[in-house]
This record gives C-alpha cells, sequence and structure tokens, in this order.
C-alpha cells in the first residue's frame, strides 16, 4: 500500500466532510429564513387587517345606539334581523316574513333592528355586499330604509356577478322617494362604508356565523314567520 | 466496491425520484397559493370562517384568519421555489393535521359550516348539508403529498438543490 494513495484518500475525506458541513450550514440558514418568512407573513397579514379598519365610524340617522343596525318601529319586543344584501336565503325570508313583521311594526308590538352586513362581498366580483350594506345607509340617513331595503331585495343580483351598479342603486333610491342628488352623493362619497364594517363587526363578535340570522329580545329564533310569532308571543308583551 | 443487481434498479429509482419530488412540489404549492389567494381578499371574512368552528374565541379567531391567508401564500412561494423543502413540507404538514382536526371535530360535533378550505366559510343555509367528507379526503390527500416532501425533500428544479452537492454524491 502506498503512502500516497493513503493522502489522497485522507484528503477526499477531509473534502466529503467539509462539502457536508457547508451542506448542513445552508440548510440551517434557509430554513431559519423560511420560518423567518412564514412569521413576518402572519404578523403581515394582521398588520394588513388592523389597517383595513376604520377606528371611527358614522352612523346613519335612525341606528341604534351600538351603531349595530337601523331601528324601525318602537313595540316593545325587539326583532333582530342580519341580513346580507347578496344573500338569497334573505331574500326568500324577506318576501316570505318581511310582510309579517312589518304588520307586526305596525300594530305596535315590535321594534326591527336591521343589520346589513357585508359577509358575501367575495361572493360577487364589486364587493356588492359593502356596497349596497353602505347605500341602505344613506337611505336610512334619507328616512327611507324599510323601503330601500326591500326594494334591494326585489332586484337581487345573483352571486358570482358584480351585483348592481353604483347607478342603478341610486336610482332605486330615487324610486323609493329619496333625492338622488343627495342620495348619489352619500353613496358616491362612500359616507356609510365604515359603519358597513362597523356593523358587521359587531355582528361577527355576536357570533352571526350566517344570515339570515334571527334574535327575538336577544334570543336566537328560526328563520320563520311561525317561529318569530311565537318567541314574540311568549314574552307576553 | 462490489456491484450487485440491485443498484441498477436503484440507480433508476434514484434518478425518477427526484423528479416524482418536483411535481408533488410544486401541486402542493399550487394548493396553498389557490387557497391563500382565495381567502387574502377578505380577511374579515376568513376570521369568520375561522370562528365557525368555534374551537377559539373571536377575537384570537380574527387574527388567525387574517394570517392564516398570507402564511398559507408564503408557503406556496417556498414550494414554488424549493426553499427549505422539508421544513416547508413539515409545517404544510403540521397545518393539514390542524384543518383535518378541526374539520372532524366539527362533523363530530354536527355543526353545518363551510369549511372554508378555499375562500367562503361559516355558517351553510338552511337546508344545505355540509360535505365534510369530501373535504376531509381532499385535506387527507394534500397530508400525503406533505408526507412525501418530508421524506424526500431532495428534488430537481430547486433553489435547495442549486449550488450544492447532491446529497446522493456524497455517500
Amino acid at each position: 500500500m502506498s503512502s500516497r494513495a493513503g493522502q489522497k484518500r485522507a484528503a477526499k475525506v477531509v473534502r466529503q466532510q467539509m462539502a457536508r458541513e457547508r451542506r448542513r450550514q445552508r440548510t440551517l440558514w434557509t430554513s431559519v429564513l423560511a420560518v423567518a418568512a412564514l412569521v413576518i407573513a402572519g404578523m403581515i397579514g394582521w398588520g394588513v387587517f388592523a389597517s383595513q379598519r376604520a377606528d371611527e365610524y358614522h352612523a346613519p340617522a335612525g341606528a341604534t345606539a351600538d351603531g349595530s343596525g337601523i331601528a324601525v318601529g318602537t313595540g316593545p319586543v325587539t326583532v333582530d334581523i342580519y341580513e346580507d344584501f347578496l344573500c338569497p336565503a334573505c331574500r326568500q325570508f324577506e318576501t316570505q316574513v318581511g310582510p309579517v313583521l312589518d304588520q307586526l311594526v305596525a300594530d305596535g308590538r315590535i321594534r326591527v333592528v336591521h343589520h346589513p352586513v357585508a359577509y358575501l362581498d367575495r361572493a360577487s366580483t364589486t364587493g356588492y355586499s359593502s356596497r349596497a350594506s353602505a347605500a341602505a345607509g344613506c337611505a336610512a340617513d334619507g328616512g327611507r330604509y324599510g323601503e330601500y331595503s326591500s326594494a334591494l331585495f326585489e332586484r337581487q343580483p345573483a352571486e358570482g356577478g358584480a351585483g348592481l351598479s353604483t347607478d342603478e342603486l341610486i336610482r332605486i333610491g330615487g324610486g323609493v322617494g329619496l333625492d338622488e342628488d343627495t342620495f348619489g352623493t352619500c353613496i358616491r362619497d362612500g359616507r356609510f362604508r365604515s359603519w358597513t364594517e362597523h356593523v358587521t363587526d359587531l355582528a361577527s363578535e355576536r357570533g352571526i356565523r350566517g344570515t339570515p340570522t334571527v334574535f327575538v329580545d336577544g334570543q336566537p329564533v328560526q328563520n320563520s314567520a311561525d317561529a318569530i310569532r311565537a318567541a314574540i308571543d311568549a314574552t307576553g308583551r | 466496491m462490489s456491484v450487485t443487481v440491485n443498484t441498477v434498479g436503484e440507480t433508476r429509482r434514484s434518478a425518477v425520484l427526484p423528479w416524482i419530488g418536483t411535481a408533488v412540489r410544486l401541486g402542493l404549492a399550487a394548493v396553498w397559493l389557490l387557497a391563500g389567494a382565495s381567502k387574502v381578499g377578505d380577511l374579515a371574512a376568513s376570521g369568520r370562517a375561522v370562528a365557525a368552528y368555534e374551537v377559539m374565541p373571536y377575537d384570537v379567531a380574527k387574527i388567525v384568519g387574517a394570517a392564516l391567508p398570507f402564511v398559507e401564500i408564503t408557503l406556496g412561494v417556498l414550494l414554488l421555489l424549493g426553499v427549505a423543502t422539508r421544513l416547508a413540507a413539515a409545517v404544510s404538514a403540521a397545518l393539514l393535521v390542524v384543518f383535518v382536526a378541526g374539520i372532524t371535530s366539527a362533523w363530530v360535533r354536527g355543526l353545518t359550516i363551510d369549511c372554508g378550505c378555499f375562500g367562503t366559510g361559516g355558517q351553510l343555509p338552511a337546508g344545505q348539508t355540509p360535505s365534510y367528507g369530501p373535504e376531509l379526503l381532499r385535506d387527507l390527500g394534500f397530508l400525503a403529498l406533505a408526507g412525501f416532501l418530508l421524506v424526500r425533500p431532495h428534488t430537481r428544479i430547486s433553489v435547495d438543490a442549486m449550488g450544492a452537492p447532491r446529497p446522493e454524491e456524497e455517500q
């Protein structure tokens, strides 16, 4: 056995060891960087979300004290309705149960609080839920929330599309007796967009997971006319 | 050195497997990128989707929901480039195990929610039944992809492989 062959072999072992060490270092550092990237990405997400939410909101006329919805009527029993203008089940609810509630309001038995949440913004290409809710805020400011809300549900666009345009939203307001200039300016200025966020956040916090969701005097109730009437009768008022 | 018949088969295996690994890596990258992109446009909705599982208070779900899409997209980019593949695979597997556990627990507790895996999420309208079975199978499939990369993180066309000697050449 020649010593030269032995030296060669030893040198090869050393090279291999050094290569392995370099590889180990490289893996370690890429892993550290990757973990840092994941952590930073998460923090960016939270930061973006926090910066998107406005701290202040401006509630329209007719809003409840906490700004969570628009109150209609002055009856002793409060009925809370969480609805999204793009939700088909809400449209169905409005056509079937809406008239019953209107009657109960007219009879002075209930006070309805409408919470126009924007849960389905991703179900349209233009964030229709938010746009419609903010427009409804403008209608409330003009004293026509109920009429406007009904008109929006009547003309509810299909999910997945662009929804009604701003011009259409304004014309519908004109159709229910709102002044198109004032109403149009309110919508175009986005005056109640932060209020819509506020309404949506409060609903999320309250644990509202879907729409429509109904409460009678703070208790969750099935969204059928019979169930709601029974719950109102059960209050004894 | 003795050459056995087996080495021929193993050489072929070690030539093909890194390419399969590349396909798996890009597949899992696509999953994360799509999942993240579908949620990133409405972070509040993402928080509600997390809250719908009813496993944490809303304030925590809000943070998790906002952070999750960004973490998913980052995981997707890491896998797409092949940076720290084994780590990305491990984090992927851990996340998927959490998702599988979440969906299973929602199923067991009889919640009627959409998993919110690729956007949407939250409570389903009355009369609509949840599809927990397919959602779970899908996530288990993704988990298998992550598992493959966890065991065999060395793939072709990756940053990890650039400039570094191939591990099989060392031994």
